[in-house]
């Protein structure tokens, strides 16, 4: 009677195959990396566990997995091409373009010799050497946790990677234009530039400029930022496959676009790192270990290209570290970081060789071995990067300016020229910027209200840092503690500037007297450079006040004299970045400065006196930022015993 | 300046310079590099030179194989055929007529590679090799003009023709369960023949094969409904076959150029991939 009523049936359908994949996903990586072994192994040793060569759990007819998995290829160099830091390219561009091109032209040449030994065809060949030439930076989130992403050699490598990996994708686009033989090799070539070109303008210009739009007006909504992002590059991807040239390049090219709107340290990053290395990059690798086949794998033919693989990619890779070692006079511990970031072989690589096998040009046997060298360029790389962190001295030298911005705010409704400022400041660098919302101690305040107008303020002024909330004695301090916690590079004040005549204040706190600490006429008082205290704590970062308010930024002035204007000067290094380099220059000694103020200009001031402080113009108008003096701000972090070293009173939003 | 140190790394160099030559030497000895013509995606050797031997059960098949045995025309599946042959430089092909059940149980009666409507399954898998698809094939229910199979349960009432050893098989016994006991044939010519004289008014064929009947014979056939699946074609060759790797590479790229898009188009005259035939409606079964 019971066998009647209760029917179970063999497990099928898609909840079943999701949940094989669920679960290889989550103790793929977890079994493999206790072994030792890196967890990219495991998804790919996993994805063979469940494909036809294995348990055959997924049929070799099945779509869903690889519509996912080509979902997750685009996702992956999508999140290669916006995690590059294009501001170590920048700065380190010369030693980054010589290792660039060393460590793709090495590697291409040694790849497409041995093909071309194989008797392989001529476009099998070319699309070998590209796959061998890019790298992908596996060991580089250890070589930061050493204290080495400052190093002139980790800037190199990392900065060389847009290099590498954007010539990488252009030999396989020319690739798979031309596989077929339809076309003329002219045909090709127009098809492939004029492509190239489009793709380039839609990735780099249109884009942006839309994304950017859509973060201001539709993003306030985190989601809706995130849903932004997967649409730019899907978008990018198409417009590449228009002109026949594989999505991935779209997909990467529109990373590399939306690299300034997406900081590393952002929200909007944060969520695109966790998607993608929980659920859409790993289905990738899942779906490329179907095609892994140990009988095909172990097979002498496979292993001997394995082999010649392995000396063609690791030894082109280490010789072009050796020789950029000689020519940029780097230490061998610094070679073997420049091994180490460019030798693993993963997105990129694994990316070409998937194409090459769709588009019929590399067997399984190609695959399979392909995977091999993948296996032990991540051994070795990672290997050689432990070696050479332990040997490397660590950097010294100061962060980048605009690496973390925390803004303190008061009043949410006075904050968007400051947030704007920010923003200018961090992009330049490629940071991010914490909005912080001060709540007064002795006022009587809602936060809530306050806290959802400044979301609505920090989505207008395009910010995508973590929103955070303190309770403190002023803005100053509040924003001060919040920076030391934060380890920022800079904290600014968001100043409301004095009200009209008869005005109420919000917040009940007189802003000047709030940012001097209650005391904006003190004298001042000779301060050793640095600030420190008897008790040992976290340095605190340069600060600027921002008065006034904006809605768009207009014509930006300085008004300091040579010495603030040295690069080492923070009030021209930020004026600088605010103008994007043509700030004009008021005498110092110009006195009617502030009626130059129309509405949206910005002025650079100088506050090394208190007095001075004291007597910034009410920028109704307009903005002035002024430095804070070194002396106002150790008073203001003296007596901190309190200080949040981490940050354990402030509360993020 | 100690002298053992850049002695132990002149060592150190020479050893690894010597693991390197070694890993080269192997490398070429195991991959073939000494005048090794083994391409990047395989190769294909024939069993007749320069001729591409290819088995199949029936022709003519409408849409996949005109003419004659000996005198093959045209059709979708002698196109690819002929596309196969040219990719990997071979002169000619042959044409060899194997049964149905025969081709499925792994004997190809000498041909290189068979093509004849073979849906991949696991259970022919343990008697030939498979290629990767070259075109989805649900199981389409045909049935003389003006007739109606609204349900499932309008089907079960059909009287059915169906052909031993095939797929289609399964499928309407699993899914469809007719009422009336189906008339099974050997040969697809006699259940065509069933279908024609009236002892059938029903029988199951593969999607892009009916659309072809219904297409070249209006008054004859109609494709009522096709049936839930992920039934795929595939090239068959015999287990353990070397030229498995070439011909899966082969198919790959013809599809990532489109080309078998296009032939689809010339010989069954529908776009081939998904959505190929959206007007044809989807017959919902339990299975």
């Amino acid at each position: 009677m019971t066998a009647a009523l209760i029917e179970i049936s063999s497990p099928k359908g898609a909840p079943y195959e999701f949940l094989v994949v669920f679960a290889v996903l989550l103790l793929g990586p977890v079994l493999f990396r206790r072994a030792g072994i890196p967890g990219i192994i495991g998804l790919l040793v996993g994805g063979y566990a469940i494909g036809p060569h294995g348990l055959s759990l997924i049929g070799a007819g099945n779509n869903t997995l690889p519509d996912l998995g080509q979902l997750g290829l685009l996702y992956l160099m999508f999140a290669a091409g916006v995690e590059i830091d294009l501001n170590l390219l920048m700065r380190y561009r010369r030693s980054a373009i010589t290792f660039g091109l060393l460590t793709f032209i090495l590697p291409f040449a040694l790849g497409t010799l041995v093909g071309f030994a194989l008797g392989w065809e001529t476009l099998a060949a070319l699309l070998l050497g590209s796959l061998l030439a890019s790298h992908t930076l596996i060991t580089y989130p250890a070589i930061k946790e050493a204290g080495l992403a400052a190093d002139p050699a980790v800037a190199t490598a990392v900065g060389s990677t847009v290099l590498t990996d954007t010539l990488a994708l252009v030999v396989l686009a020319v690739v798979a234009g031309s596989v077929g033989g339809h076309k003329s090799s002219a045909d090709v070539a127009v098809q492939i530039v004029v492509g190239m070109g489009v793709l380039t303008a839609f990735s780099l210009y249109v884009l942006p400029k839309l994304a950017g739009w859509a973060f201001r007006f539709l993003g306030t909504e985190r989601s809706v930022r995130y849903v932004v992002a997967i649409t730019a590059f899907l978008s990018a991807a198409t417009v590449a496959e228009l002109f026949g040239i594989e999505g991935i390049v779209g997909a990467f090219f529109a990373g590399l676009g939306m690299n300034r709107l997406v900081p590393n340290e952002g929200q909007l990053m944060d969520r695109i790192e966790f998607f993608g290395g929980a659920v859409f990059i790993p289905v990738f690798l899942v779906s490329v270990g179907l095609i892994l086949n140990p009988s095909v794998m172990v097979r002498g033919e496979t292993l001997g290209l394995a082999g010649l693989f392995i000396l063609a990619c690791l030894g082109g890779k280490q010789l072009a570290a050796l020789i950029s070692a000689r020519l940029f006079a780097f230490s061998r511990a610094q070679s073997g970081l420049l091994f180490s970031l460019s030798a693993a072989q993963a997105a990129a690589t694994l990316a070409a060789t998937v194409i090459g096998f769709q588009l019929g040009l590399f067997s399984s046997a190609v695959v399979n071995a392909v995977l091999v060298l993948i296996l032990v360029s991540v051994l070795a790389s990672t290997l050689a990067g432990t070696r050479a962190s332990a040997r490397a001295a660590m950097p010294d030298g100061p962060r980048p300016l605009g690496m973390r911005v925390v803004v303190g705010v008061l009043d949410p409704d006075h904050a968007l020229g400051a947030l704007t400022i920010a923003r200018r400041i961090a992009r330049a660098d490629g940071g991010v910027v914490h909005p912080l919302l001060v709540v007064p101690e002795s006022a009587p305040f809602a936060p809530k209200p306050a806290l959802q107008r400044l979301a609505e303020v920090v989505a207008a002024a395009d910010v995508d840092g973590q929103v955070m909330t303190i309770v403190d004695r002023s803005v100053l301090h509040g924003a001060l503690r919040v920076g030391r916690a934060q380890e920022a590079t800079l904290v600014l004040v968001a100043e409301p500037g004095p009200e009209p005549a008869g005005g109420q204040r919000q917040t009940g706190e007189s802003a000047q007297g709030d940012a001097a600490g209650g005391d904006g006429g003190r004298a001042p008082r000779p301060v050793a450079s640095g600030v420190s205290s008897e008790r040992e704590q976290a340095p605190a970062p340069p600060v600027a006040l921002v008065r006034g308010n904006a809605t768009r930024l207009g014509a930006v002035r300085v008004r300091l004299d040579d010495e603030e204007l040295a690069p080492d000067s923070l009030a021209g290094e930020m004026a600088r970045r605010v103008s994007g380099g043509a700030a004009q220059r008021l005498e110092q000694d110009h006195t009617d400065w502030a009626e130059l103020l129309a509405p949206g200009d910005v002025t650079f001031v100088s506050s090394e006196l208190g007095e001075t402080l004291a007597r910034l113009p009410g920028a109704g108008e307009g903005l002035v930022v002024s430095t804070v003096a070194e002396w106002l701000i150790r008073e203001e972090s003296a007596g901190d015993e309190d200080a949040p070293e981490t940050p354990g009173d402030v509360r993020a939003v | 300046m100690s002298v053992e140190p850049t002695l132990a790394r002149s060592r150190a160099r020479a050893t690894i310079a010597l693991l390197a030559l070694a890993m080269l030497a192997l490398g070429c000895a195991l991959s073939g590099c000494a005048g090794g013509n083994d391409g990047a995606s395989g190769t294909f050797t024939p069993r007749v030179k320069d001729t591409l031997t290819v088995a199949t059960a029936q022709i003519p098949d409408p849409g996949f194989w005109y003419g004659t045995f000996a005198h093959p025309t045209g059709g979708f599946e002698y196109a690819l055929a002929k596309a196969l042959a040219e990719r990997f430089e071979l002169k000619r092909i042959k044409v060899v007529e194997v049964p149905f059940h025969e081709l499925v149980r792994g004997h190809l009666g000498g041909a290189d590679l068979a093509l004849s409507d073979i849906t991949i399954t696991d259970e022919r898998a343990e008697h030939l090799d498979f290629s990767t698809s070259y075109l989805q094939a649900p199981p389409a229910i045909v049935v003389h003009p003006g007739t109606q199979v609204a349900d499932v349960k309008a089907a079960q009432g059909l009287h059915w023709a169906v052909q031993h050893d095939t797929t289609l098989r399964e499928a309407l016994e699993t899914q469809i369960e007719p009422t009336t006991k189906p008339l099974v044939f050997e040969r697809q010519s006699e259940k065509l023949a069933a279908f024609a004289d009236g002892r059938a008014n029903a029988m199951l064929l593969d999607l892009p094969i009916a659309l072809a009947y219904a297409r070249e014979s209006p008054r004859e056939f109609a494709v009522a409904a096709q049936l839930p699946s992920e039934a795929e074609l595939g090239v068959a060759l015999p287990s353990g076959s070397d030229n498995v790797e070439a011909v899966d590479s082969a198919i790959r790229g013809l599809k990532s150029e489109d080309e078998i898009d296009r032939l689809g188009e010339r010989w069954l005259h529908a776009n081939i991939e998904e959505g190929s035939a959206e007007d044809i409606p989807v017959l919902r079964t339990e299975e």
